[in-house]
């Protein structure tokens, strides 16, 4: 039953792994660099296993989810601009989700944007609303497991393999330089995110985690985020053996689609199109399950999904709100391939904000007892504590000398 | 007030990437073409596909118009925007192949398999594809 659980978990986070981020800078990087930087994922994918980790224990002991643990820790004053830089990449990272959500949709059904924007979100309340957390987590990752069409695809346009592992060595683009720490600064705030954390760590205490639940934890970071990394791997092995053969910079959903199309034909294009909608329709629950979270856990209101909607109202009255706030964004016409952009570079900036206070407590031995960080949890948290703080101080100004990864 | 001033200054900065509408110089002017080929040739990509069967009259119709629409962009920002010197005559010829790739664009949104194989050979052309 555990092992049947564990599997059960692995998928959905495989599957839920991908967002929009993801799909567009995994095939954008691939597209402008080959398979330049596809050591940057890995270095992505361990950071956020060992911050999932991590922050999944502390849920587990504590009892405390991210932002119980900011409140708590970094004080009133720090806690809030946590929360206000939170929120706000929150925001435009749902905005841009939803928009992702009714592009898809438009490319699966030909309907007109703006109303499939309206679509997008009724059906994201509803769901929410309706659908159970366990069966939100199960239906989205599945579903976006379609996705694993990519790696098909990957094969399928035969790769210069020599490449690809060469691409795994970590090293410097030399031609150019800032382009390339623009592409990788991005993707690793797309690997990293900060809305996954929060969700992780609060769907642990939606799932009423305990000590005893460790090891799913551990399985869960590990293997379910291992294997979305290699998702992130073939996305952008897709990029490089297709888009940069051809000269073609993917700027649409619809460009990443075609990666599948292309070698595998109508079948590959329906599955790219149907685990591109699940990845983004799951990312625009988790967003704004997140940024409900954040909100309630800060100001010390009931809330959970396990809780009926009126047993948390103003956890319920933040999520709703935060969808309308979406919509507003969405429908001013906002291309959500470049608010996805701009989103994953601010996220990067409230990187450190965001995995400072989960490093900290879970090195508290007060709140985790003898759960506490080991050696190897400090080491890896410590020097990707580090790199964050690197890569947060570079992300604007690379934004702007690459003009949003343009030139 | 010092806070304030900052804020003001990081909005200008965080600006003017999302600007288009400046003087077109000739970075500009290579990074538009590099764009608009990069267009001609995802169109005739996906004329290939519609010359194959290979994909469904929602998603030709939808993904051509939204190429053709970026395509059109081009043309009417590079036919408008004022030119360093001695660019002028090359910005405005990449306005018109702009509007020639649109134009080619808006046809394949028919997803009719008789005329996809011409205009994969005519955005193939236009946009240099490899």
């Amino acid at each position: 039953m555990k092992i049947f659980q564990i599997a059960l978990g692995i998928l959905a986070a495989i599957g839920g792994f991908v967002d929009i981020g993801d799909l567009v800078f995994n095939v954008s990087a691939g597209a402008t660099f080959g398979y330049e930087l596809l050591w940057v994922v890995v270095v992505g994918v361990v950071g956020i296993i060992v911050y999932s980790e991590m922050c999944g224990r502390v849920a587990a002991i504590s009892e405390k989810a991210v932002f119980d643990a900011v409140r708590e820790r970094v004080g009133f004053s720090a806690g809030l601009t946590t929360l206000i830089a939170a929120q706000i990449v929150n925001l435009m990272t749902l905005a841009a989700e939803v928009g992702g959500l009714a592009i898809c949709l438009r490319l699966l059904s030909g309907l007109p944007y703006r109303w499939l924007i309206l679509v997008a979100i009724i059906a994201i309340a509803l769901v929410v609303w309706t659908v159970s957390f366990d069966w939100i987590e199960r239906i989205f990752g599945y579903g976006g497991l379609c996705l694993l069409v990519f790696a098909v695809a990957a094969v399928k346009l035969h790769p210069d393999w020599g490449a690809v592992a060469h691409g795994f060595v970590p090293h410097i683009n030399t031609n150019d330089p800032v382009l390339y720490l623009y592409f990788a600064v991005g993707l690793l705030g797309a690997a990293m995110t900060p809305y996954e954390v929060y969700f992780y760590s609060s769907g642990a205490i939606e799932e009423g985690w305990t000590a005893k639940d460790l090891t799913i934890n551990r399985a869960n970071a590990m293997i379910g985020y291992g294997l979305g990394g290699v998702l992130s791997f073939t996305l952008m092995i897709t990029g490089g053996a297709l888009f940069l053969a051809e000269g073609i910079e993917p700027e649409t959903l619809g460009t990443i689609a075609m990666g599948a199309q292309v070698p595998l034909g109508t079948a590959g294009l329906i599955l790219a199109l149907v685990g591109i909608l699940f990845a983004v329709g799951g990312a625009s629950i988790d967003t704004l399950f997140a940024g409900a979270y954040n909100l309630a856990q800060f100001m010390g209101w009931e809330w959970g999904r396990y809780r009926s909607n009126a047993g948390a109202p103003r956890f319920t009255l933040t999520w709703l709100v935060l969808l309308v706030l979406a919509l507003g964004i969405v429908m001013t016409g906002v291309d959500p391939v470049m608010l996805t952009e701009y989103a994953v570079i601010f996220s990067v900036v409230a990187l450190p904000l965001t995995y400072l206070p989960i490093l900290l407590v879970a090195n508290d031995k007060a709140y985790m007892g003898t759960h506490a960080n080991g050696r190897l949890a400090n080491v890896l948290g410590i020097a990707y504590f580090v790199i964050i703080l690197a890569v947060s101080l570079a992300a604007i100004p690379l934004m702007i000398l690459t003009n949003v990864g343009q030139s | 007030m010092k806070g304030g001033r900052h804020l003001a200054l990081l909005s200008i900065a965080l600006l003017i990437p999302a600007c288009n509408g400046g003087t077109v110089d000739q970075h500009a002017l290579d990074n538009d073409s590099e764009s608009i080929d990069s267009l001609a040739c995802e169109g005739a990509l996906l004329a290939h596909q519609v010359v194959d069967g290979a994909t469904t009259e929602p998603f030709t119709r939808v993904h051509a118009g939204e190429l053709a629409t970026r395509a059109s962009n081009f043309e009417d920002a590079l036919s408008q925007r004022p030119t360093t010197p001695g660019i002028e005559s090359a910005v405005r010829k990449e306005a018109e192949k702009a509007g020639r790739v649109a134009e080619l664009l808006h046809q394949l949104e028919a997803n009719d398999a008789d005329s996809a194989a011409e205009l994969k050979a005519r955005l193939e052309q236009e946009g240099d594809c490899a």
